[in-house]
């Protein structure tokens, strides 16, 4: 009877951490998101592009995106440049094999628990060098 | 591994400079440069015949040229980078706040060459603001860095873009120097360069029509005007027709950030110049896989870290341009 009691009361406690820690949730403001989550919050979604895919591939936010057709900025939702969707492919790859290589449970882009990234095969370069 | 302290002491004692090359903030570290420019002629002095090494300050009985007034460069602070390269970036930048702050004259104002967060976020814009709030000057000017126009710019202009033309692009005089920020992040082109753009153009050129030849002019603006290191996005596809509205001028000055670092080079009448971080450092050009954050050594980080500050002197039409570390 204690031993369920006490076991009752950690399951609760799990339950009523889970509720509390909830990520912040973005408002859905980004547009045809189909690898990352469709609340991803600006922060999450900034830091993975600037720190994971900017610095890891050495490139800058034109590498995929499209200009903006009224030529101010960039239209980050258009789907013109063929890079966009390999780097949606590359995405896909990175959360599988963390998943099915590396067992990281629930991996998601930019979390500190990723085992591989995408400096880890690209080290700076666009495409990563390939040795003979 | 050498001593820091025996590469600082050797590094500081050979001040010679090439003028028609490229500095490296790295090569000098732990010490700064004056450069003194007259008549479009490029004077170096190292740090090290200025400072006394015991008292980190000014040789006694040394006699600074005077100016008229001063200004000084911050760039690159990235509010919101926490990663290994400085987990306390609002640490370092209040470092350079207290290098403002010590200098025996206030500064006239501040030129803030961008980046000035790491991703364009609310509080991110807000903690800078707090932070330079206890810079004792009059005012400070900005320009956008490529990390601060991550949504277009939207944030960035509802702060700063108040009196600027098109995406944020503007100009000022003060004590007879004509000051151009512009904005080369916003507009993208192929391999990560700046880009001006013709709106841009125009608008400098028109800008610049009424003004003399002889007016001195300082153009600062994110990404260098001047082809550093191309394959890393080190420089603006469409500066070479911004420089050539500016030949005519006796006196012009770009100051640059962007690179982390300082490099310097003298063309004819124009003196080019890019600021270090007060965030972190970055590899010198092609030194690395790529340009990015640069992790080294705790206690090397505050002399790769730094501000430039400006002495003009109206009389001779001179501006001279040091780099002070954050750390000895």
């Amino acid at each position: 009877m204690k031993q369920l009691t006490v076991l009752l009361l950690l399951t609760g406690a799990i339950l009523l951490g889970s509720a509390t820690i909830k990520p912040n949730t973005g408002n859905g403001q980004y547009k045809n998101l189909r690898v990352l989550p469709r609340n991803i919050t600006s922060k999450e979604l900034l830091g993975i592009m600037t720190d994971d895919i900017d610095d890891g591939l050495g490139v800058s936010c034109g590498f995929c995106h499209a200009a903006a057709a009224d030529g101010h900025g960039l239209d980050f939702a258009s789907d013109a440049k063929p890079e966009k969707k390999i780097a949606r492919g590359m995405m896909r790859m990175t959360l599988t094999m963390n998943k099915k290589y590396f067992k990281v449970r629930h991996p998601l882009l930019g979390a500190p628990n990723l085992i591989l990234s995408c400096a880890t095969c690209h080290n700076g370069q666009a495409l990563p060098v390939m040795e003979q | 591994m050498k001593d820091p302290q025996q590469s600082n002491e050797s590094i500081a004692n050979n001040d010679g400079v090439d003028r028609r090359g490229f500095l490296q903030c790295m090569a000098w570290a732990g010490t700064g440069v004056l450069w003194m420019m007259t008549g479009g002629i490029m004077r170096s002095y190292g740090m090290s015949q200025l400072i006394d090494k015991t008292t980190d300050g000014l040789k006694k009985g040394l006699i600074i040229p005077s100016s008229d007034f001063s200004f000084v460069q911050i760039s690159d602070s990235h509010i919101g980078f926490n990663k290994a390269a400085n987990p306390d970036v609002v640490g370092t930048l209040q470092a350079a706040i207290d290098k403002i702050n010590a200098m025996p004259s206030a500064p006239a104002f501040v030129l803030h060459t961008g980046d000035l967060t790491h991703l364009a976020q609310a509080d991110e814009f807000d903690t800078l603001d707090q932070s330079l709030k206890s810079v004792k000057t009059e005012k400070i000017f900005y320009v956008p860095g490529e990390h601060d126009v991550t949504d277009n710019g939207k944030l960035y202009l509802e702060r700063f873009g108040k009196n600027t033309k098109g995406n944020g692009y503007y100009s000022f005089d003060a004590n007879g120097v004509h000051f151009i920020g512009l904005n080369n992040v916003t507009n993208h082109v192929d391999g990560g360069l700046g880009y001006i753009g013709p709106d841009q153009l125009q608008w400098l050129e028109n800008d610049l029509k009424p003004l003399t030849n002889s007016t001195p002019i300082v153009v600062f603006a994110h990404i260098p005007l001047w082809a550093i290191y191309p394959q890393w996005g080190w420089g603006t596809e469409d500066s070479a027709q911004a420089l050539a509205l500016l030949k005519r001028f006796g006196s012009v000055s770009v100051l640059n950030g962007h690179i982390h670092q300082t490099i310097q080079k003298v063309e004819g009448n124009m003196t080019f110049h890019t600021a270090c971080s007060t965030a972190f450092p970055q590899p010198a050009p092609g030194s690395a896989p790529s340009a990015g954050p640069m992790k080294v050594p705790a206690e090397k980080l505050r002399i790769m870290l730094g501000l430039t500050s400006v002495n003009y002197k109206e009389h001779d039409h001179t501006l001279a341009i040091t780099d002070t570390p954050l750390g000895a």
